[in-house]
């Protein structure tokens, strides 16, 4: 009951109008770059982020907007999944299998009210699980020492190339340059490390620099290459038919698609892209003969979705509680925890509960609002698909600068941004993973600290790492989940490739 | 292209060993003889990642294959056009550095040059009003500063 008590404070941050009104944008803003073919949510809410601090915005109502960027660029992904079969991302890839065709046979409308309706319904059912989980998650992480947190920031890493990844040497790989990049700087006995007497350097490399250069320049390098700048065809949309029966009938499909989708996100390392490979396929396996799915089933439609937007809501659970992303829009959201000086992890939930708490009711807003922006207004988003990329990537990259000038004043942080746009086209070419990279910037200095704690207290004695059960528990998931992807990725990977040709 | 993970292996092979020797340089910080240094962390780094590009020097994947060069000449083009914007963007304004940037942007990703440069001019003038008399944040005008006065 106590929870409930809280989620009323929420909604009351949620609801009071300014906030209303940034949901608003966020989710508007969020599905439009979801919906641009090509672009990720991770990039999308990367790119928005400066703004956010352009704004001025106190940390209550960044979050909250950032979050309606968040579930809006899920459901704008979508767009370019059915209408163009182009996914947006890779959990995306189911969305195309029967959405797709659905288009083709001149259900566009259709395929796009389900989807809407299947990822309401997908994240409506995993924020009452997140509701449900965080708090007690929260409680048992306060059991945590720092030989355990230790621990767990290896299993994040380990478990962030998720079960579909293909080279675990080169997440490692990434994940130490991303920490040896935040260990430049002062560190906390004083002593300068690689500044390398650059002033700029003291402070350290700000994160968001980094992360708008990782990804948002990055990506428009990689526009360029492909000279995708034309974009596709205009596609056409029919007229919306829907009835109630069409609706009732993915009902129970959205709510398995839910329920799945939302396990696989608080499971370290499942992930979106197993929830929405997992619902489309249980699917598949519970109607069999019934549906004809690959040809333009409504319910193959609705259960990736209904999988895929579970997962990102569960997505929160480990990033609320422990303070340890999941996926990379995750790892984005928790840099804007830490550059609004909030600490994530179980102390957030009693130090920063308006906060907390605010930013869940945002979530079920935030999807009520998109449900109603989508149906109605679904056709605007697919006129606006139809704007070439090559007048609107370089706009957006131009308003990420003057973001990132507007907060900081300094060019030096602009050439930096800059350098890292062209290391991250580099590593993104080298097939290297971009999101442990910033996964180690942000926990760079966390790890160091507990690790710090953890040997202060033993007197530098390193097996105090793995002293307890739970500590080794959580090296052992570590292991498994850097051994498991090599074992089970190709085999997974191939499936979903295949379920992908039958159909195309 | 196994070529390309070998370099990229030999590279950071190269950095983490310069990394590591940086690390065991740190001066002791005072009072000293902790159980955990400055160094501590960045040598077991330093490790880590050796070990890894070592791995992937031995074993690597075949990587996707570079642009040919005249892709590669646009991706320059891209990348001095944001630096030249930096280095313009105080002394020339806002608005200007804006237009040339995004203009000559989409100019190389295929649009005509003159719908290119309006599309720039647009967009700087928008963002310009947007930032300035929307968010009440400064941005450089410029050379334009002259207009300002009168």
């Amino acid at each position: 009951m106590e929870t409930l008590g809280y989620l009323i404070d929420g909604f009351s941050v949620a609801l009071a109008p300014h906030n209303l009104m940034f949901a608003l944008i966020g989710a508007f803003l969020g599905t439009l770059i979801g919906a641009l073919p090509g672009l990720g949510p991770a990039n999308g809410v990367a790119i928005l982020i400066p703004l956010a601090f352009t704004l001025g915005l106190p940390p209550e109502t960044a979050l909250i907007m950032l979050t309606s960027v968040y579930a809006g660029a899920m459901y704008g992904g979508r767009i370019s999944s059915i209408l163009l079969n182009i996914p947006g991302d890779e959990p995306a890839m189911m969305t195309c299998l029967d959405g797709y065709p659905m288009a083709q046979k001149g259900k566009a409308a259709e395929a796009l009210a389900i989807s809407a309706i299947a990822s309401f319904m997908g994240s409506l059912i995993a924020t009452i699980g997140l509701i449900l989980l965080a708090p007690l998650l929260a409680k048992f992480a306060l059991t945590f020492g720092p030989a355990e947190y230790f621990a767990l920031f290896v299993l994040a890493f380990a478990t962030l190339g998720g079960i579909t990844g293909k080279n675990p040497v080169k997440t490692i790989l990434a994940a130490a340059i991303g920490l040896m990049i935040a260990t430049v700087g002062i560190d906390n006995t004083g002593t300068q490390r690689y500044t390398f007497g650059v002033l700029e350097l003291y402070e350290g490399v700000d994160f968001i620099i980094a992360i708008v250069g990782l990804f948002a320049i990055s990506e428009l390098l990689f526009f360029i290459e492909a000279r995708a700048g034309s974009g596709g065809a205009s596609v056409m949309v029919n007229k919306l038919k829907l009835s109630w029966k069409d609706i009732g009938s993915i009902f129970p499909t959205t709510l398995r698609g839910g329920v799945l989708g939302f396990i696989s996100g608080v499971l370290p390392g499942a992930g979106a892209s197993l929830g929405s490979f997992i619902s489309y396929t249980l699917e598949k396996k519970v109607l069999g003969k019934k549906g004809d799915f690959g040809e333009g089933d409504p319910r193959g439609v609705a259960a990736p979705e209904a999988g895929n937007n579970g997962a990102s809501s569960g997505a929160l659970v480990p990033m609320l509680t422990l303070g340890v992303p999941g996926s990379g829009t995750t790892a984005v959201l928790l840099a804007l925890l830490i550059s609004m000086n909030i600490t994530p992890g179980p102390m957030m939930f009693t130090q920063n509960a308006d906060i907390v708490w605010g930013v869940i009711a945002a979530l079920l807003v935030g999807n009520f609002l998109l449900l109603l922006l989508n149906i109605p207004l679904v056709g605007m988003f697919v006129k606006l698909l139809s704007v070439p990329p090559k007048y609107l990537l370089p706009i957006v990259t131009m308003v990420a600068f003057v973001g990132i000038y507007s907060i900081s004043n300094s060019a030096f942080d602009l050439y930096f941004m800059v350098a890292f746009g062209v290391a991250g086209y580099i590593l993104r070419k080298l097939e290297i993973p971009l999101v442990p990279i910033i996964l180690g910037l942000l926990l760079g200095p966390e790890m160091e600290k507990n690790l710090g704690h953890a040997l202060t207290v033993s007197n530098g004695d390193w097996s105090v790492l793995w002293g307890s059960g739970l500590s080794i528990t959580l090296w052992a998931l570590a292991i498994i989940g850097l051994v498991l992807p090599v074992v089970v990725g190709p085999v997974l990977r191939r499936r979903m490739r295949a379920a992908q040709e039958n159909v195309g | 292209m196994k070529c390309n993970d070998r370099v990229f292996g030999l590279l950071m092979l190269v950095l983490a060993v310069a990394y590591g020797w940086g690390a065991t340089q740190f001066p002791e910080p005072f009072g000293g003889g902790e159980a955990i240094g400055p160094e501590t962390f960045p040598i077991l780094l330093a490790v880590v990642l050796a070990l890894s590009s070592l791995y992937l020097i031995v074993k690597p994947d075949s990587g996707s294959a570079w642009p040919p060069m005249r892709t590669g000449l646009e991706l320059l083009i891209a990348v001095v056009v944001l630096i030249v914007y930096v280095l313009l963007l105080q002394p020339l304004g806002f608005i200007i550095t804006t237009t040339l940037a995004v203009g000559t942007l989409c100019w190389r990703m295929g649009t005509a040059p003159i719908r290119a440069y309006i599309t720039g001019l647009i967009a700087g003038i928008v963002v310009y009003f947007l930032f300035t008399i929307g968010l009440d944040l400064s941005l450089p005008l410029g050379v334009l500063s002259v207009l300002e006065g009168s």
